[in-house]
């Protein structure tokens, strides 16, 4: 589903410094898989290559079969309007806009009908728990119930592949235990692939599989066998 | 054009309207005192009196016709009149309208079966127009009617049509009314000096429809200035020039009131020896025979007419019925004026111009 | 909601957030730039159809016109001409600028032979009930328009000024002419009585034969007319009138194109403002899939939407000031070019459309530069931080500012364009984006020379900007332009009145004037008067003048000649002479040309000339070129003595009474009431009331410019504050540390307060630079090539003075209301990131 092939990534700076170096990783279709690191090792520069929002100096980067590097910006775009879903640390939910209308976005950039959004954006809510505060505006809602829009939002429209960097970064232990097995959850009962950014081991304990970055690369870690 | 002729037309009508008597006058017009005329001055302008004008009518024929066309006969009308404005007499300026020169010609052809006619008017000044005062002379931009020598030439180039004709007399000047001076209504002051030069022997070119004709013919020249003619009831008058074949000459007049009756008339009969008579008012009738209605104006006119003149009785008949002249405008100055056969009986005794003004309603100004 | 209608809510709901008065004012900026370009097009395209109506009304259907100098040419041209074969019809006319009793204004009188003029100009026969009114001395046919505006009916009586002496003159009916011109008509020998133009005529109207070549026809004419009368077909006339008056129009525009200019700047610093206030938003939309270029469509579409709404009120905004204007100011908007026409403003839908498009376009155009930047930042960092900071651009001093500034230099040097400085407008366009596209490196250059100060905010301000000039240039940019134009119009203006009110102090050495009749050419005074004048007690010198015109140049408008007593010392005491002086020849007597004549010909001391004058043609030698703000087609000025010994006219239209020493002017009044009578008909002035006048008017001319400078530095005001703003925006977070490290509110007010007012100071001082640059151009481009006339510099340095301080103030209050408004938040949401 998801592969990498030798990616380096570097910034210029100042300073320059290298973000990934020749780093591989294959993600089958299905999976959860977390990237764990240090600050500064590269995740979420890693998470972007995935996402197509950035283009590695070597290497290749191939989702669903499709092999980004060879597209242009707009292609990514709209290959990530299409199949690629996000939750943020900072949850980046519009607030001019309602919870409902939130979620609805990604579907909108894709056209669909005002009717079937209705319905998808219904389902989605009821599935997060969120289903009465659909026309509630984002600054009435707790960070927790913020998240939870974010994860209905990744996955209304059913993208292959849902990205979380840091999705618990914001929120107290209790809550981020929550929106982590919601996460999990939606993401199995969607049947997508996805790829959590953490740096909390404990988070990615819950992952099928979790791999470590280093300032060297890519190092895979034991799967631990979460339960299911 | 029509702004144009309705303003020359308005104006004409003003100058005619004020020649009758009461009109307002800003200046004093020399009164018609008879005197014997005076040649060769009296053959040009008198400046002083309110209204003058030359007026020549005649038959014309076409000698040399187009292939297979029959020799035609047109009927010819020419007329030159000075207005004395009675406005601007102080002025020093050269543009002063203290004289008003107009024109008015006329061709009648009965191929069309109505009168081409056109108009022209003008201030006297700058040699452009001017009616001279040693002899007759006068000229309006390119038309003119002088005498040269004992011959009256005149010259009109119109809109549709032109001629240029030479008129030589055959007989001599003929003074109307008390030897020049004639009277046109029962008071003094209505009388004006007035001579005709009958017999006129009519040679030159006809233009029309750009297709030049050599005619000739007959005509008849009148000469008249007056400074008040018309009583204030006049409402027009009847007038007949007649060339006999035979080279007698009849000029008969009548002038009607408002009721339509004749109040005056008057005429001068000249037979073939030579001797004339002049006709006083009793001895004039003017009786209709045949009216013509106009088709534009709807106005009645009498065109076809018994001349009583003292002894002499002839039958006028036009040429053809529609020699009106409808003046667009409709201001007045609507009249009849056409080429009239004159006969005695049966037999065709002369040809002339027979007039018939003020059929159309009062003259308003 | 639909999938379109959600996406541009989400991309556009929350432009306007807190942003209502900064968006009113670019919506404003906008609509005062389309109401000015508009009005004046309105005007102009109303006046010029006018004058053409006007035209067809007064020429009729006259093929060609004969027309001579103001005071008519001999009338035997006529006899003549009329004899032509090809022509049918010869109209002549007299043409008499009649003042009215009790009316400042003039009527124009035409005398016409009703004859002739009724088949060229028809509009010319009045409507009469006495058809003799026609011809009668003392009637006078009047226009509806005419009518209305002296408020008579015919019957009425109204008086005319003929010389000194009051003229009554009936009213004897209305002409049938349906449009607005105001006029009078009456027979053409009563003209010529009454105002004594016995011999003389204005024009002569042809009418000619169907089919006849024009140009031949006039070829011929011309072989018979004298010289100083010409022969031309009534449009070529019109022409004349309408290009006089194109300058002063193109100015005009040349002003609305400023106006939209700065709205264009501000539309763009608000747009700027609004994009980074969304950035987060912006990003994370980018992120779910919107791609660049429908980015850059949806924020364009923004712009384009303000630029429709702006141009929208600046189109009712523009009508209403068109109808004021026309109202207040008249069809020349004050000028003097189209003397008694008041048109009626008839929109073109697509003129009104074009100056729509012209909006929106300006408006698309600023909104696109923020919205590209936009889309090209880096989204990553965008969605980790909620925003970096600004894409940071070259500092080396790019090339187009160099060959903008080099090009707008030489572009000053390039001569007119069909009477227009075109190029002069050029290069101060060229000089403007060049400086403004210079900025950053400006900015920069300027600021590593400040050094930093020892107090902290202070501090951090300056090092602030000077690692981000190109943030500190986009801030800076309306400031500059603003204050350039300011400076630029403050000094062009400040000459303009030195040079005028110098200008005056010359040509005004006498201690009275008497005119003949304070408007319109019936007025004059006739020897006998100019003899009693002369005799009046307190009277020690009297110079007499009479006006005339000629023609200088085939085809050109005629031109004023001055014919007037000189004395020996007064050609340099009273003439400011900018050429010469040169002496005369003997057998050609000297003639001085103003500054506008000596542009048309190219003449220049010494050279002679041949002039046309009174139906002869004289040799003259060009004396000496000299300044003339009066007369804008041009002015020369011949000695009275040679005028009347070649042309026999020795009336004379003003008197310059230079009086016995210890008599006053309001002395003179009393004698001259007392002695002349008919006195009253003539206008008497002192040069204190003629300067004060002419500067009054003068200053009323540029209230206008003023009243847009004003408006123009409120809206660089304005630009400063969003750009402040906006950066302000983007620093939140650096601004919540700040918090954090214990700095207070009051020293990062105090941070920001120095960053506007140390920026502001640079554009000050780059807009003084420019602006001065721009008046140069003005002054010896702009103003020379459109009006022919030249000034000389003078800087009003305490009015700029006063005015950087007072813009410095501004910037430094603007900055700190920018900042308070700004740190309202508290600072711990600020670190938070929440939303």
């Amino acid at each position: 589903m998801i592969r990498l092939d030798r990616v380096t990534r570097r910034y210029a700076g100042p300073p320059p410094r290298l973000a990934l170096a020749q780093v591989s990783l294959a993600v089958a279709e299905g999976e959860f898989v977390a990237i764990v690191g240090e600050s500064g090792t590269g995740k979420s520069t890693l998470l972007n290559l995935v996402a197509g929002l950035d283009l590695p100096d070597s290497g290749s980067v191939s989702v669903e079969g499709t092999e980004l590097t060879t597209l242009d910006d707009d292609a990514r775009t709209l290959f990530r309007r299409a199949h690629i879903g996000f939750v943020f640390q900072a949850f980046h939910v519009l607030a001019h806009l309602t919870v409902a209308q939130n979620v609805a976005l990604p579907l909108a950039l894709l056209g669909h009908d005002a009717g079937a959004t209705r319905a998808r954006v219904t389902a989605m809510l009821a599935a997060v728990g969120l289903d009465d505060r659909g026309a509630s505006m984002p600054h009435e809602l707790s960070g927790g119930e913020l998240q939870r829009t974010a994860i209905a939002r990744a996955l209304v429209h059913r993208p292959a592949v849902v990205l979380a960097d840091e999705p618990t970064g914001n929120l107290d232990p209790v809550n981020a235990d929550r929106i982590l097995a919601l996460l999990r959850e939606c993401v199995r009962a969607e049947g997508a692939t996805c790829l959590l950014v953490t740096h909390s081991h404990h988070a990615a304990a819950r992952a099928d599989r979790s791999v470590t970055l280093t300032g060297t690369g890519l190092r895979a870690v034991a799967v631990a066998s979460a339960p299911r | 054009m029509s702004s144009r002729r309705r303003f020359i037309t308005t104006v004409v009508a003003t100058c005619f309207a004020a020649a009758r008597g009461g009109a307002r006058a800003e200046v004093t017009y020399p009164a018609v005192t008879p005197r014997p005329l005076d040649f060769p001055r009296d053959h040009g302008s008198h400046p002083q009196f309110r209204t003058e004008w030359w007026y020549i009518t005649g038959w014309l024929r076409d000698e040399a016709p187009s292939a297979g066309e029959a020799p035609r006969d047109l009927g010819v009308q020419v007329t030159f009149f000075r207005h004395r404005s009675g406005v601007a007499e102080d002025s020093t300026s050269q543009f002063a309208p203290r004289q008003l020169l107009f024109a008015h010609a006329a061709i009648a052809d009965p191929a069309l079966g109505r009168l081409r006619h056109d108009q022209r008017a003008a201030r006297e000044g700058f040699g452009l127009a001017q009616a001279s005062e040693a002899d007759t002379d006068v000229v309006i931009g390119d038309w003119s009617l002088r005498r040269a020598g004992t011959t009256y030439v005149a010259q009109v180039e119109a809109r549709d049509f032109a001629f240029a004709l030479d008129f030589e007399p055959r007989a001599p000047l003929l003074a109307q009314g008390d030897a020049g001076s004639s009277r046109k209504g029962p008071h003094p002051g209505e009388a004006s000096y007035y001579y005709s030069h009958p017999q006129l022997a009519a040679l030159g070119s006809v233009t029309i429809d750009e297709k030049t004709h050599a005619v000739r013919g007959r005509a008849w020249l009148d000469h008249e200035w007056a400074s008040e003619f018309l009583a204030p009831t006049a409402r027009g008058w009847d007038w007949t020039g007649i060339n006999f074949d035979d080279g007698a000459a009849l000029m008969a007049f009548v002038i009607r009131d408002t009721a339509g009756r004749a109040y005056w008339a008057g005429g001068t009969w000249r037979d073939a020896t030579g001797r004339v008579t002049t006709l006083r008012t009793e001895d004039v009738r003017f009786e209709p025979q045949r009216e013509w209605r106009s088709p534009r104006t709807g106005i009645g006119y009498p065109v076809a007419m018994r001349v009583v003149a003292g002894e002499l009785t002839v039958d006028l008949v036009p040429l053809f019925d529609d020699q009106e002249l409808d003046s667009r405008a409709s201001v007045g100055a609507i009249y009849w004026e056409g080429a009239v056969r004159a006969l005695r009986g049966d037999r065709r005794v002369g040809q002339g111009y027979l007039e018939l003004t003020g059929y159309g309603g009062r003259l308003r100004i | 909601m639909s999938a379109g209608a959600l996406l541009w809510r989400a991309v556009s709901g929350g432009a306007l957030a807190g942003q209502r008065g900064r968006v009113a004012l670019a919506v404003g900026a906008i609509a005062l730039g389309v109401a000015l370009g508009f009005a004046v097009t309105l005007v102009n395209a109303s006046a010029a159809d006018e004058l053409a109506a006007a035209l067809r009304t007064v020429a009729g259907t006259a093929d060609l016109q004969i027309r001579g100098p103001r005071n008519g040419f001999d009338e035997n041209v006529y006899g003549r001409v009329a004899r032509d074969p090809d022509v049918v019809t010869a109209s002549p006319i007299v043409e008499v600028e009649a003042r009215l009793e009790g009316h400042d204004e003039a009527l124009r009188i035409y005398g016409i032979d009703a004859f002739r003029a009724a088949a060229v100009t028809p509009a010319l026969i009045g409507i009469a009930p006495e058809p003799l009114d026609l011809l009668r001395p003392g009637r006078v046919f009047v226009s509806p328009a005419a009518a209305r505006a002296l408020a008579v009916a015919p019957g009425a009586t109204i008086e005319v000024q003929s010389g000194l002496a009051a003229l009554p003159l009936l009213v004897a009916g209305l002409l049938p002419a349906a449009d607005a011109q105001r006029f009078g008509v009456m027979d053409i020998a009563a003209v010529q009585d009454a105002f004594a133009r016995h011999g003389r005529l204005s024009r002569i109207d042809l009418r000619l034969r169907p089919g006849a070549p024009h140009a031949s026809v006039a070829a011929r004419l011309r072989a018979i007319l004298p010289p100083g009368v010409t022969v031309a077909t009534p449009a070529a006339h019109a022409d004349d009138t309408v290009r006089l008056s194109r300058a002063y129009r193109v100015n005009l525009d040349a002003l609305a194109l400023v106006a939209l200019f700065t709205g264009a700047l501000l539309v763009y610093a608000t747009q700027r403002l609004a994009v980074a206030r969304r950035r987060a938003s912006l990003a994370l939309v980018r992120a779910l899939g919107l791609t660049r270029r429908a980015l850059v469509g949806y924020l364009v579409a923004e712009g384009a939407l303000l630029g429709l709404v702006g141009a929208a009120f600046g189109l009712v905004a523009g009508y209403g000031m068109a109808t004021i204007a026309v109202h207040a100011l008249g069809g020349d908007l004050g000028a003097g070019y189209f003397r008694g026409v008041t048109p009626t403003l008839v929109v073109e839908v697509p003129v009104a459309l074009a100056f729509v498009l012209l909006g929106v376009a300006v408006s698309v155009l600023a909104s696109y530069l923020p919205a590209r930047e936009e889309a090209r930042t880096s989204l990553a960092a965008a969605l980790k931080a909620g925003g970096r900071g600004s894409v940071v651009h070259a500092q080396r001093l790019p090339h187009v500012a160099w060959i903008c500034v080099a090009a707008g230099v030489l572009a000053t040097a390039l001569p007119p364009v069909d009477d227009l400085p075109l190029a002069g407008f050029l290069a101060m366009a060229l000089l403007l984006t060049g400086t403004l596209a210079a900025l950053p490196w400006i900015a920069k250059t300027a600021l590593a020379a400040v050094a930093v100060p020892r107090n902290v905010p202070a501090a951090l301000a300056v090092t602030r900007l000077r690692a981000t000039p190109a943030e500190a240039a986009t801030s800076l940019a309306a400031i500059v332009a603003a204050v350039a134009l300011m400076v630029a119009m403050a000094i062009m203006v400040a000459s303009f009145r030195t040079s005028l009110t110098v200008w005056l102090d010359a040509v005004l050495p006498a201690d009275v004037y008497l005119r003949a009749g304070a408007a319109g050419d019936s007025g004059y005074l006739s020897v006998d008067a100019q003899r009693r004048i002369a005799a009046l007690p307190g009277v020690a010198r009297v110079a007499f003048t009479r006006w005339q015109s000629v023609e200088v140049a085939p085809g050109s408008p005629r031109v004023t000649l001055l014919a007037r007593d000189l004395a020996d010392d007064d050609v340099a005491r009273t003439l400011v002479l900018v050429a010469g002086p040169r002496p005369a020849a003997a057998e050609a007597p000297a003639l001085w040309v103003s500054e506008a004549v000596a542009d048309r010909t190219g003449w220049q001391p010494g050279d002679t000339v041949d002039l046309a004058l009174g139906g002869g043609s004289y040799r003259f030698t060009v004396a000496g070129i000299f300044r003339d703000y009066a007369r804008q087609h041009g002015a020369l000025i011949v000695e009275r003595r040679v005028y009347r010994r070649l042309t026999g006219d020795d009336v004379a239209n003003e008197a310059a009474i230079s009086l016995a020493p210890g008599d006053s002017a309001g002395t003179f009044a009393a004698t001259l009431a007392q002695r002349m009578p008919e006195a009253t008909r003539m206008a008497v002035t002192t040069p204190a009331a003629l300067r004060a006048l002419s500067l009054r008017i003068f200053d009323r001319t540029f209230a206008v410019t003023h009243a847009l400078l004003a408006v123009a530095i409120a809206i660089g005001l304005a630009g400063l504050s969003s750009a402040l703003a906006a950066s302000i925006v983007s620093r939140r977070r650096e601004f919540g540390a700040l918090r954090h490290l214990g700095m207070t509110r009051r020293q990062i007010a105090a941070m920001l307060v120095v960053e506007g007012t140390v920026s502001s100071a640079v554009g000050l001082v780059t807009g003084f630079a420019l602006g001065g640059a721009l008046a140069l151009i003005l002054i010896h481009v702009v103003n020379r090539q459109s009006f022919h006339w030249s000034m000389d510099l003078a800087i009003p340095y305490a009015l700029l003075a006063t005015l950087a301080a007072a813009l410095l103030a501004a910037a430094a209050a603007t900055s700190l209301a920018s900042a308070r408004q700004a740190l309202r938040h508290d600072a711990v949401s600020a670190v938070k990131d929440d939303w």
